[in-house]
């Protein structure tokens, strides 16, 4: 297949130190999925795959092909993940512009990876409890509901807003009590962490961390220890190890 | 691999999904990581996103009027488990269908729409600019 046609062009996940080969028969983005190799230059190699441009990419399978390549990576060596949908025109770019340009900064950020990885915790409310404990906590709330809740729906429209934006910002207020206990436990272990925007209305804690991957036991044992005490309040999820992909910072320079 | 070790101790407490799910995959990976445009000229692909199997956040009054519901139902109906029905929805590919975007940028907020995440009623914390430029 040749990689300088018009229509190919090299999909770039992310970037590696040299000595970092990609798993045999590992397969990334396209239809069909294309072999992942590396591009190497320097003390660096980026983790490719060929790419035709006339066919959309964007499909289910394509980002979770981008995430499978650099979390599989990240579980063995340090990685900078790029943003899903990096496309280079051929690997000599990939090794000339991407590699060799910013080769120093590439291998320090690698560097400073090393023996790290990523991961994500996220715990959501379990709703029916969140809701009696709020309602027990506060009588204002309480009061409304049992007002207007014999009514008519019809009848009850502003107030039945009301009521539900007081929860809402009730479980926002415990969202962020919860995400500070939370992030104390993990900061006795993590040596970074990320405080993400939560992305459901019952989200409890949604939190990145960059930990040595030796440490994950000791990640598990302290999320535990707090997710013990939230047992049937909040259910708790660790994903990883993952690539870094909350703590790399793109450089612009021309930005102000 | 993302799976590996178990939680330590028994079964309450925290949880290992494996392998790491679609929509974790989307929080993660489209507002995340090296901007390679930052750096080389790149050829740039249609990003097409089709039949995102993502959740939809409907934001603000219709999330005010569901919790009024929820808790009005509470002791009515507290065996009954009631999921978010009204609340969230598969995307199909209809919203999704964007022909070939200007940008890759440009489809990564197009999905961040879908998900809701660009609502902004309800951040409590403004990480966004911890995803680059830091």
């Amino acid at each position: 297949m040749p990689e300088t046609g018009t229509d190919n062009a090299v999909y770039v996940y992310g970037i590696v130190p040299a000595d970092v080969e990609s798993e045999p028969d590992t397969h990334g983005v396209g239809d069909p999925p294309q072999l992942v190799k590396t591009v190497r230059r320097g003390d660096l190699a980026a983790l490719v795959s060929s790419i035709t441009t006339d066919s959309p990419l964007g499909r289910p399978e394509d980002l979770a092909a981008h995430a499978a390549v650099l979390d599989r990576t990240a579980a063995v060596a340090p990685v900078l993940p790029l943003r899903f949908g990096a496309v280079v025109t051929d690997e000599r770019s990939v090794a000339e512009e991407l590699l060799a340009t910013h080769h120093d900064e590439f291998a320090e950020a690698l560097g400073e990876l090393a023996g790290k990885a990523e991961y994500v915790l996220k715990g959501r409310y379990v709703e029916e409890e969140i809701l009696n404990e709020i309602l027990a906590e506060n009588s204002e709330l309480s009061q409304l509901r049992e007002a207007i809740r014999d009514k008519p729906e019809d009848a009850t429209r502003n107030e039945r807003i009301v009521l539900g934006e007081g929860i809402n910002n009730a479980i926002a207020a415990k969202r962020d009590a919860d995400t500070r206990t939370m992030a104390t436990a993990l900061a006795d272990v993590g040596s970074m962490l990320n405080l993400r925007e939560p992305t459901h209305e019952v989200d409890a804690v949604h939190i990145a961390c960059l930990v040595e991957t030796a440490r994950q036991a000791d990640l598990e044992a302290a999320i535990d220890r707090v997710a013990r005490g939230w047992t049937g309040r909040v259910e708790v999820r660790l994903l990883g190890p993952l690539a870094p992909y909350d703590f790399i910072v793109t450089h612009t320079e021309e930005q102000a | 691999m993302t799976t590996a070790v178990q939680p330590s101790g028994g079964g309450t407490g925290l949880d290992r999904p494996t392998p790491t799910g679609l929509a974790d995959v989307i929080d993660t990976i489209l507002d995340k990581g090296l901007v390679i445009d930052a750096y080389v000229r790149v050829s740039l692909v249609g990003i097409e996103l089709l039949t995102i199997d993502a959740r939809v956040v409907i934001a603000s009054v219709d999330t005010y009027l569901r919790f009024a519901d929820a808790v009005n139902r509470l002791d009515i109906s507290d065996t009954q488990h009631e999921g978010l029905p009204d609340l969230i929805e598969d995307v199909q590919s209809g919203g999704a269908k964007a022909k070939t975007k200007g940008a890759l940028e440009a489809a990564g907020d197009k999905l961040h729409d879908l998900l809701g995440e660009d609502s902004g009623e309800n951040r409590q914390r403004a990480a966004r600019d911890r995803g680059e430029g830091v």
